[in-house]
């Protein structure tokens, strides 16, 4: 993909950092949305790179390897598809022709849930249910069905913008930041290992958020809050 | 060259690695990296608390991101820098040491033809083999080669750079500018 010449300026300009404050945060903005603009920076990158050999190195204090392992955040859990994958996932005529049944999929949701929630022998102990932050209607449930694994159910279809993507993810109370659970794909449940993460807490966070096509570029949420809730136990 | 030559080293791997939670794989990268990736931050924000709270902000990063780093679109060495001086170049703007608005009123002050090159004294020595790349720097004049490392390796905006090369402002840009476009043409 080439970007046109103004693009082409403007990442070299941010490669090498001439740009003020806000124009640097513009182009920070558009990168995870706009591939054009991102191989052009990278091209430049790899352009320039060299020249970071011309700064002498400089050793880091003793202590500052202890706090950066201090600071890191639990492991996140990688239900992250390759971006490639992702990548012919979304332009892949088998999953748009899977997406017009969502429909189904939902209805079959709603209709299994009572008896693989509440009767079934290995009956989940929490119970999330994830609503639009200023709606009511639940758009997704999320079940444990052991204590390793998480499952997340669609309620409905959600209708999700053209490069762009669902990230799951859960935060508890004394956390610092919220861990991503992966990708989502509208209307499809999905089931995430957790036995990295800390034991469940009643509760605990979680969300869906929008972000852009591989995810968030921050590993923390970036775009608006799709559904949320809190953990329940189910006694 | 005073790196990267003795052993190979596979960045990639390790960022995998990284995505998979291994933290002895991030430390891995820290003890091949860290001070190469210090001494860039520290040339840009100048102060050496910064820079180690830039190498600390990027290691979270690194970590962080690590799964979304998707080696078809390049190295992971290439990434890891990015992430480092974008962090330094992000901590010295926001830390206002560039006012936009008086290189605005100075363009409109400047002619719009870019100067000839003056005589001017190389700023920098490239002591680094830095293989194509130095055959391209050789092939601009001084002032252009000049321009470059500044904003490159000091993090200058291009007022700053016109200070300390006693340049107009405008020229400073149309520099930039033809040397950039250089470098592109003579590196594809």
């Amino acid at each position: 993909m080439t970007a046109p010449d103004d693009d082409d300026e403007l990442a070299a300009d941010y490669v090498l950092g001439t740009l003020p404050a806000e124009r640097r945060r513009a182009v920070q903005a558009r990168l995870p949305v706009d591939a054009a603009l991102r191989a052009a920076v990278d091209a430049w990158e790899a352009r320039l790179l060299p020249l970071t050999a011309l700064a002498e190195p400089v050793e880091p204090s003793a202590a500052l390897w202890a706090r950066i392992e201090n600071a890191l955040p639990p492991a996140p859990v990688r239900a992250f598809m390759k971006a490639s994958l992702w990548r012919n996932w979304w332009g892949s005529l088998v999953f748009w022709r899977a997406a017009a049944a969502t429909g189904f999929v939902a209805a079959s949701a709603i209709a299994f849930l009572p008896s693989t929630g509440l009767f079934a022998p290995a009956a989940p102990r929490y119970m999330v249910v994830l609503v639009a932050p200023n709606g009511t209607a639940p758009g997704w449930v999320v079940q444990t069905s052991s204590a390793s694994t998480l499952r997340l159910v669609p309620l409905g279809a959600t209708a999700v913008p053209e490069q762009r993507s669902l990230q799951f993810w859960t935060k508890a109370d004394d956390w610092n930041a919220p861990v991503s659970l992966g990708l989502v794909q509208p209307g499809r449940s999905l089931e995430v290992k957790i036995d990295r993460l800390p034991p469940l807490v009643p509760n605990q966070l979680f969300e869906i958020t929008l972000e852009p096509h591989n995810g968030s570029p921050t590993g923390r949420p970036t775009g608006p809050i799709l559904y949320i809730g809190r953990l329940v136990k189910l006694s | 060259m005073h790196r990267h030559d003795a052993e190979a080293f596979d960045h990639d791997a390790a960022l995998a690695a990284c995505a998979q939670g291994d933290r002895a794989a991030l430390r891995r990268l820290y003890e091949r990296e860290g001070r190469y990736l210090l001494g860039v931050a520290l040339r840009i924000v100048r102060d050496r608390a910064t820079a180690e709270d830039v190498l600390h902000d990027a290691f979270m990063n690194i970590w962080t991101r690590a799964a979304t780093f998707d080696a078809s679109r390049g190295a992971g060495r290439a990434w890891m820098y990015g992430i480092v001086r974008h962090r330094a170049l992000d901590a010295v703007r926001s830390g206002a040491r560039t006012v936009s608005a008086d290189e605005d009123v100075l363009d409109s002050l400047q002619a719009d033809n870019p100067p000839a090159a003056p005589d001017m004294a190389e700023a920098f020595a490239l002591r680094a083999d830095l293989g194509r790349l130095e055959e391209c720097l050789a092939r601009l004049d001084t002032p252009k080669r000049n321009c470059v490392l500044f904003a490159y390796l000091e993090g200058c905006t291009h007022a700053e750079i016109a200070e300390r090369l006693g340049s107009p402002l405008g020229s400073v840009k149309a520099w930039i500018r033809r040397g950039l476009t250089s470098l592109r043409e003579c590196l594809a």
